[in-house]
């Protein structure tokens, strides 16, 4: 069988000492695939996206992008990074540069764009996340949900084949939710493969189109979205989600 | 000169016009001195912080590590020699060295050398704490869009963190401005030993060490205000322009 994937993990481990943070991760993302992980606090999600994108360095277990598996050199590492972004909970803006730098800084450094082709991307990708007035600001004057609208762009810049979502939403008021989730949206309409690590039970039901819900380091559902939300199979599954819906 | 000074005031004028040629030479080696002295030393102190806060990692090549690991250790001997000595035994132990090895060093080299040194240590450690300062989510953010880490160093990391250690800089600055008086022991003739020699001939040591303490107070004074005007212009702007050109019409 031909490998169509873009991203393969197979038999991923990470421990921090004795701690097991991920055991035997296997699951892959196919091209326009929006796929949000689910669990509970403490359940590793972070920890499997910060390996895919090589912020941790995985026990045990390998990754494949398109196929090829990802070597430790570094250089490798950027290339692959530049195709795969992130974009984190806290956001991590460059403080020492304008909205418009930050946008700039990956395509003009990374990629070396010429100028005026990085500053009209910077521009065009701001311009859809609505936050092109914004471009002489310094993200410490930026709300969150503005911050994370910015993030958003900047990762977009790069033109990434996937991008991966690190609780976007999790340091955000309710308000500012709903602006950086309705981006998320039209990304995923424009599909976009998308790794998204979330709480937001109501997106992950309506924009994914799977759902990874992880346990104690184990991914212990890979199904649709409609199969998750309504019939979900693992008890612990069956716990979260009756909790989220009392709640 | 036809009246003589008859108290201390008169004197401390007397003695700062009479050797006016001594002060000024004075000022003007112990301003080259501590300048050229705390800038390079700033670089080295980057320098040496910057090695102390790379890790090393398993996935390096082995060359690398040795060449990494090396390094680290030379600068944890060379801060902990020059923060755990006095300046004015450096200054000595520096001078003398080189010239019973055979360096024909002047005393004005050695003194540059020495102050370069010893700031390089202090700085290293600003440097480090400086660098510890910046949330590590900068640097993430910047490896995530495939900048390599020493991209990330200089880009992001060291601009932000340059910024929090100005003052300690300046502190430092103004320190070295000040301890370049101990070179007068091997013989640099900053302003120490230009008071020493105007004092001399007139046993007048109280009134000559007053007028290079104006002068010292005088020129702190100055660099003080100044490195208040940097930090000032540093700062972060409180406004920014909106782009209106980029504003949606809303209808």
């Amino acid at each position: 069988m031909k490998d169509t994937s873009i991203i393969r993990v197979e038999e991923l481990g990470k421990s921090f000492g004795e701690h097991q943070v991920l055991r035997k991760i296997d699951f892959s993302v196919e091209k326009g695939e929006c796929v949000c992980i689910l669990g509970s606090s403490g359940s590793g999600k972070s920890t499997l996206l910060r390996c895919i994108n090589q912020l941790e360095t995985q026990t045990c277990g390998k990754i494949y992008f398109h196929g090829q598996e990802l070597g430790r050199k570094q250089k490798e590492i950027n290339t692959y990074r530049s195709k795969v972004g992130m974009v984190f909970q806290s956001f991590n803006l460059f403080n020492n540069m304008t909205v418009l730098q930050n946008c700039m800084e990956g395509t003009r450094r990374v990629l070396h764009l010429p100028k005026e082709e990085a500053h009209s991307r910077a521009i065009t990708n701001l311009k859809s996340v609505g936050m092109a007035p914004f471009i002489n600001a310094y993200p410490a004057q930026l709300s969150g949900g503005q911050k994370q609208r910015v993030a958003i762009a900047r990762g977009l810049c790069m033109n990434p084949e996937v991008l991966l979502f690190d609780e976007p939403t999790s340091a955000l008021d309710p308000e500012m939710v709903g602006d950086v989730l309705n981006v998320m949206k039209s990304l995923a309409k424009e599909n976009l493969t998308m790794l998204i690590v979330t709480h937001e039970m109501d997106f992950a039901r309506d924009v994914s189109s799977r759902v990874l819900f992880m346990d104690r380091g184990y991914i212990v559902e890979d199904v649709p979205p409609e199969e998750f939300f309504t019939a979900p199979k693992h008890p612990r599954a069956k716990e979260f989600l009756s909790r989220f819906i009392a709640g | 000169m036809t009246n003589t000074p008859t108290n201390s005031f008169e004197w401390v004028w007397f003695i700062a016009q009479k050797y006016s040629e001594l002060f000024i030479r004075g000022t003007w080696i112990t301003l080259v001195v501590s300048v050229i002295g705390t800038l390079t030393g700033f670089l080295l102190g980057y320098a040496v912080g910057m090695i102390e806060d790379v890790s090393i990692s398993k996935d390096d090549h082995p060359v690398k590590r040795c060449i990494l690991g090396a390094l680290k250790a030379a600068a944890k001997v060379y801060v902990e020699l020059f923060r755990g000595t006095p300046m004015i035994v450096q200054a000595m132990i520096v001078f003398y060295g080189l010239r019973q090895s055979g360096f024909e060093i002047d005393s004005i080299s050695a003194g540059i050398l020495v102050t370069l040194l010893n700031t390089g240590a202090y700085m290293s450690e600003t440097v480090r704490a400086g660098i510890k300062s910046i949330d590590p989510g900068q640097r993430e953010g910047a490896l995530a869009l495939g900048m390599s880490p020493v991209s990330a160093m200089f880009h992001i990391i060291l601009p932000q963190a340059f910024k929090n250690i100005v003052p300690e800089m300046a502190n430092m600055f103004l320190t070295n401005l000040k301890m370049t008086s101990v070179l007068n022991v091997i013989g640099v003739q900053e302003l120490f030993l230009q008071a020493k020699t105007a004092g001399g001939t007139y046993y007048k040591y109280l009134e000559s060490y007053l007028v290079i303490a104006i002068i010292y107070l005088v020129l702190c004074f100055v660099f003080s205000r100044i490195f208040t005007l940097v930090e000032k212009k540093m700062a972060n702007k409180k406004d920014y322009v909106l782009a209106i050109e980029y504003m949606e019409n809303t209808q």
